[in-house]
């Protein structure tokens, strides 16, 4: 019994990364702006939250310093896409690009700092250590986080404003909602999730860090996002089967043969299979995509 | 006192050519001011390390890449259909010229084998597209999303195969295929320091005569031009515009797939692993190619060369120890954000509104 | 000055090539129903808009209560208390009545639980005398609840004056009772409302006065008890304009109707709010045959003819185009058996705006298949533009850089050169100027005459369709209310059917 719950409480970390990351980009996505960025900015906080855990000697700190700097990012496409009649897709590539390359540039000398600490200092460590306790704490978050947001959006004025600007931008602006303000908010929560999320990734999942970390995971999150239709629960279930595979696709891979990058591909497939039956089943109403996901908002005056 | 966005009655003259100019200008400046608040590299350096990007031999190779994959693209745009997935259709284009190159008898007979590796290439790069494009006709799934997924499945599929059935014998512990037979290798100009070869200067002018053709002479570029602009006229004058977005994405797709054959068997001549660390990311580089272009084949080769300037200065600076690729996708971000907010004043102006 | 809730003094608003507003003034009293007709194009949309702060007017004054007001967005009109409520509900589908009714309520903070307005909306809903139950997603309703929602959103924003643009066009008739008869209850308490219709017999039936706008001008403003349905008719349409003369006796003995080329039988379409837009329409149109079908806009006259060239589901019943049945197939289909296609909004479904008018020519399948001969389309932009005297600086210039009225120019020659069998022409001389008005009409009748082709002449100026038609028939609520031959027509009469309801 006391290993299965070991083993249940072990795919927390990754878990916890992709659902919060899943989760913001989610709740983004709800007020109609598409978040192409992600992979981005999720690269980028993962490499903020290493260097800030280096530099601060605290991956605490790291994880709001990380948080934070997402929250600026989300906030910038929500600007640029709303107020200005800018394609999203456009926006949000540009912003993962500019990502990518901030990511590196913060996280490479990060590293070198690394090593210097650990000359003196043996000990020094930037992760959260894995105990049953930190693991339980980890879900903990993840179900406030789903609750959190499950109330907001289904609750509150400020979830259906959100809902309202994803699916009619104009109406809801006729119905007496400033879109950009929503949108501001919606990407400063969502990116701050996703920059919990990257930190988690970083700090207690896989604490290493190289050009390369990260870069692809925002996808893998961007694709249970879509499989699950965006929502709080289904996207949990969605997090839980990817985490699994992926903490111990290494045990798979030796008992199953399963390639990790078999096990890499499935969110990816999955997403695809989902969006397809979204489409042509009744769940299109609960779980299709914002109606003006992506859509420029721009208000014209309009002529006979 | 409100500041409002007003679309213009009249173009921006010279809009064309002053955006993009001034976005990859404003980019660079910016990539500058970042390598220098981040990483202490003083302005001079990096510019004299952008100046030798430009006149460098390598950067030839990406220049012919990055028009043919710029050319592909726009094809696919001027219909206003986004072909994220140009990474992937390269690498199924590469795996499919593996295939011919690796296990079959084809690679024996020089001409035959890399004609079918060729047009193998374009088979699935088509086939990768194709499957974006009838998800986007028949299931109206946002064909941004989907290609992008799809680049990862590519990367994943490939990956698979290298360190799997397809490992290579004699790779002395690297995780990587073996080398393609040398009777496919693309013939190199026979020029000190150039990678570019025959066979990719061929493809070069196949790719721009049948994109210019496809587009400005027959009654399908028509179409392709009108979608971009209005999808709902094509289909009241009679067109199937569902057929018209699955061929957009298949000749884009079979397009990109050949310029991974041509990087297999004109550079690379194996495929490592992972794959992505070791594809100069010209599938993304494209797409930053097609829209600096603002959809102009014209301009198509001169962004091309500009930016695989860029992207050589990014790999030169790497040699200094600054993480090469980084640096690519540093200027391709500041150029690109740059862009995307400059475009909007080609269409639009800022009007001060009083009360 | 006391019992004037909304006055507005001396309002103009233009629109490139057209004025839509002439210094029109117009008074509203507390506690009444004000109707507002017109015919298309009078104004009346217009002027609501403007209220109702979608559109800035270019000169005039707005005053409630008797202060001026500046009105620029909807925000600001529903806190003067100003609310429209229009035929396409705006409401957001899927969410609940609560949420999309919350989203207005702006002096509640982001973070308020919906379950606040509960209370107040069973209250509001009960005296409106319907049951609304809050926790319903908006998709999930019908046509009129959401327009009951409409009003109750309204109301629930603290509206003391209602604009009603055309939202009573779809209701049946029961419902559209229940409306009026809230209507009276919500000025009895003192509100106001506005009410925008075309039908004469409604307006006068419910309304405490009446105002006529015609051509963006007030014609006068009347008591129902005061005027006949015949006087008002006379206000909204005008004096006759003189007939001109398109065709010879002797032409049209001469040409043969013998065979039907488009039959359309006990056709039902949906329109976009779910409901019936063409009710049960049944006609046949002979070759060389002009069918006008006359009416005011919104009565289903898009919807047949989108669902005529396969751009709009037929629900029941078949269309037959020479002897193909065509329905529900797809455009290409239509478009192959030989028939052209002026659509309703030029810019939206007929030309690409970013191609050039070679680009606009030869997009199409009949022109253009495999390679383009590009000398071929090239003579024939020529040919157009020098026959219908169209203004470009060259053929490659990108549409949307002429005029409106150009725009139109090049689409309806274009369609008027490819049609062979049939003709659909939705208001195809809107935006033109007299001339080329004329010509065009002469070369729709040139081509029934002369080629056999059948039309389907479509047209909001009533002229028109009483100048070109073989036959004309009037529809009124989705329906063919009457199919009259050209000799027996009496214009009066006509419009009267057009508006009576």
């Amino acid at each position: 019994m006391d290993t299965i719950i070991q083993s249940i409480l072990a795919i927390a970390p990754a878990f916890t990364a992709y659902y919060l990351t899943a989760l913001g980009h989610g709740f983004f996505e709800k007020s109609g702006v598409l978040n192409l960025a992600i992979d981005g900015v999720f690269y980028l906080s993962v490499a903020v939250a290493y260097a800030s855990a280096v530099y601060m000697g605290n991956p605490y700190i790291a994880i709001l310093i990380s948080a934070l700097t997402a929250s600026i990012f989300g906030i910038l496409l929500a600007f640029i896409v709303t107020k200005l009649p800018i394609s999203h897709g456009a926006a949000g590539l540009s912003l993962m690009f500019l990502s990518y390359g901030l990511g590196a540039l913060i996280g490479n000398p990060a590293v070198f700092r690394f090593r210097e600490i650990k000359m003196t200092n043996i000990e020094f460590s930037i992760n959260i250590p894995r105990t049953p306790l930190t693991n339980v704490a980890l879900f903990m978050v993840s179900i406030v986080a789903c609750l959190a947001l499950l109330y907001i959006l289904k609750g509150t004025k400020l979830g259906a404003a959100i809902r309202a600007s994803g699916e009619d931008p104009h109406a809801a602006s006729a119905l007496g909602i400033d879109v950009l303000k929503i949108r501001l908010l919606a990407g400063a929560i969502g990116y701050a999730l996703i920059g919990i999320g990257a930190a988690i990734f970083e700090l207690v999942w896989l604490p290493t860090w190289q050009q390369m970390h990260g870069m692809g995971h925002g996808w893998i999150a961007f694709a249970i996002s879509l499989s699950s239709g965006r929502h709080p629960v289904l996207t949990m279930l969605t997090s839980t089967a990817f985490a699994t595979l992926l903490t111990y696709q290494y045990l798979l891979q030796a008992a199953y043969n399963l390639s990790p990058e078999i096990a890499k591909m499935t969110p990816f497939i999955a997403a695809i299979a989902a969006m397809t039956i979204f489409m042509v089943t009744p769940l299109r109403r609960k779980l299709s995509p914002p109606l003006s996901l992506g859509k420029i908002f721009f208000k014209e005056e309009r002529t006979l | 006192m409100r500041v409002t966005v007003v679309r213009r009655v009249k173009p921006l003259p010279l809009g064309n050519v002053l955006i993009p100019s001034l976005s990859i200008i404003i980019g660079v400046l910016l990539a500058s001011l970042v390598l220098y608040l981040l990483m202490n590299i003083p302005p001079s350096q990096f510019f004299t390390y952008v100046g030798e990007g430009f006149v460098s031999l390598e950067t030839l190779r990406d220049f012919i890449l990055l028009t043919i994959l710029g050319t592909a693209l726009i094809i696919s745009f001027k219909g206003a259909v986004w072909n994220i997935g140009a990474e992937g259709q390269i690498a199924m284009g590469m795996l499919a010229a593996a295939y011919i190159a690796l296990f079959t008898n084809l690679s024996s007979s020089p001409v035959l084998g890399k004609i079918m590796m060729v047009v193998l290439a374009l088979i699935l790069g088509g086939a990768w597209g194709l499957i974006a494009g009838i998800l986007k006709a028949y299931l109206s799934i946002d064909e941004v999303a989907s290609t992008l997924i799809m680049n990862y499945v590519a990367y994943y599929i490939l990956n698979y195969l290298v360190r799997g059935p397809w490992k290579g014998k004699h790779t002395y512990g690297y995780i990587r295929t073996d080398l393609i037979p040398e009777s496919v290798y693309f013939s190199t100009l026979p020029i000190r320091g150039i990678t570019i070869t025959y066979e990719e200067i061929l493809l070069l002018v196949i790719t721009l005569v049948f994109a210019y053709v496809l587009l400005y002479k027959t009654a399908l570029g028509v179409r392709i031009r009108i979608l971009g602009s209005n999808p709902e006229a094509l289909k009241a004058a009679g067109v199937n515009v569902k057929l018209l977005t699955i061929t957009l994405l298949t000749i884009s797709g079979a397009i990109s797939g050949m310029v991974g054959a041509a990087q297999l068997a004109g550079y690379l001549h194996r495929i490592s692993y992972p794959i992505e660390t070791h594809t100069p990311y010209l599938g993304y580089t494209a797409i930053l190619v097609a829209w600096l272009s603002m959809l102009d084949l014209r301009a198509v080769p001169i962004i091309a060369f500009i930016i695989g300037s860029l992207n050589q200065a990014g790999r030169l600076l790497q040699i200094a120890g600054v993480g090469g690729i980084a640096v690519t996708y540093l200027f391709i971000g500041t150029i690109l954000v740059t862009f995307t907010i400059l475009r909007v004043f080609s269409e639009y102006r800022i009007k001060l509104i009083r009360g | 000055m006391n019992n004037i809730v909304l006055k507005v003094k001396n309002l103009t608003k233009r629109f490139p090539g057209v004025t839509a507003l002439d210094n029109v003034s117009f008074e509203l009293r507390y506690g009444e129903i004000h109707g507002l007709l017109g015919e298309n194009g009078a104004g009346k949309s217009t002027l609501v808009k403007i209220l109702y702060g979608i559109y800035t007017p270019d000169s005039g004054e707005i005053f409630i209560d008797g202060r001026k007001v500046v009105i620029t967005s909807p925000i600001d009109a529903l806190k003067h208390g100003l609310a429209l409520i229009s035929q396409n509900p705006q409401l957001i589908d899927k969410l609940t009545i609560a949420e999309n009714l919350m989203l207005g309520l702006t002096r509640l903070g982001l973070m308020t639980p919906i379950r606040r307005i509960y209370g107040k909306l069973k209250e509001l809903s009960e005296e409106l005398g319907i049951e609304v139950d809050p926790n319903i997603e908006v998709w999930k309703l019908s046509y009129t609840q959401k327009q009951l929602v409409e009003i109750l959103k309204a109301l629930l924003l603290g509206a003391k004056v209602l604009m009603i643009d055309e939202a009573t066009t779809f209701l049946p008739s029961n419902e559209k009772r229940r409306f009026y008869e809230f209507l009276r209850k919500f000025t009895l308490e003192g509100g106001s409302v506005i009410l925008i219709t075309h039908k004469i017999r409604e307006a006068l039936e419910v309304s405490d006065r009446i105002t006529v706008l015609r051509l963006g001008k007030v014609v006068g403003t009347v008591r129902p008890n005061e005027v006949s349905i015949d006087e008002v008719r006379m206000m909204m349409f005008g004096e006759r304009i003189k007939e001109i003369s398109y065709y010879t006796e002797e032409q049209i003995k001469a040409s043969v109707r013998d065979k039907v080329v488009l039959e359309v039988r006990d056709l039902w379409v949906l329109g976009d709010h779910g409901t019936y837009a063409v009710r049960g329409v049944s006609f046949n149109i002979h070759r060389g045959e002009i069918l006008g079908i006359a009416g005011i806009a919104g009565n289903g006259q898009n919807e047949l003819a989108q669902s005529i060239m396969g751009l709009r589901k037929v629900v029941r019943g078949r269309i037959v185009i020479d002897g193909h049945d065509v329905t529900n197939k797809d455009t290409v289909k239509v478009r192959e058996l030989g028939v052209g296609y002026i659509p309703d909004s030029p810019l939206k479904h007929g030309i690409a705006p970013d191609g050039s008018i070679e680009d606009n020519i030869a997009m199409l399948p009949c022109i253009a298949k495999g390679i383009v001969r590009w000398s071929y389309v090239r003579s024939l932009a020529k040919k157009l533009i020098s026959e219908y005297d169209i203004v470009t600086p060259s053929t490659k210039t990108p549409m949307k850089l002429l005029s409106g009225g150009n725009i139109m120019k090049v689409l309806v020659s274009r369609e008027l050169s490819i049609a062979k069998k049939l003709l659909v022409a939705y208001n195809p001389t809107r935006a033109l100027d007299e001339a080329t008005a004329v010509k065009v009409r002469k070369m729709i009748k040139r081509k029934a005459l002369e080629e056999g082709t059948a039309v389907l002449l479509i047209s909001e100026d009533l002229d028109e369709v009483l100048q070109l038609s073989d036959y004309v028939a009037v529809m009124n609520s989705g329906k063919i209310v009457s199919l009259i031959p050209k000799e027996r027509i009496v214009r009066e009469e006509v419009e009267k059917l057009m508006v009576v309801k």
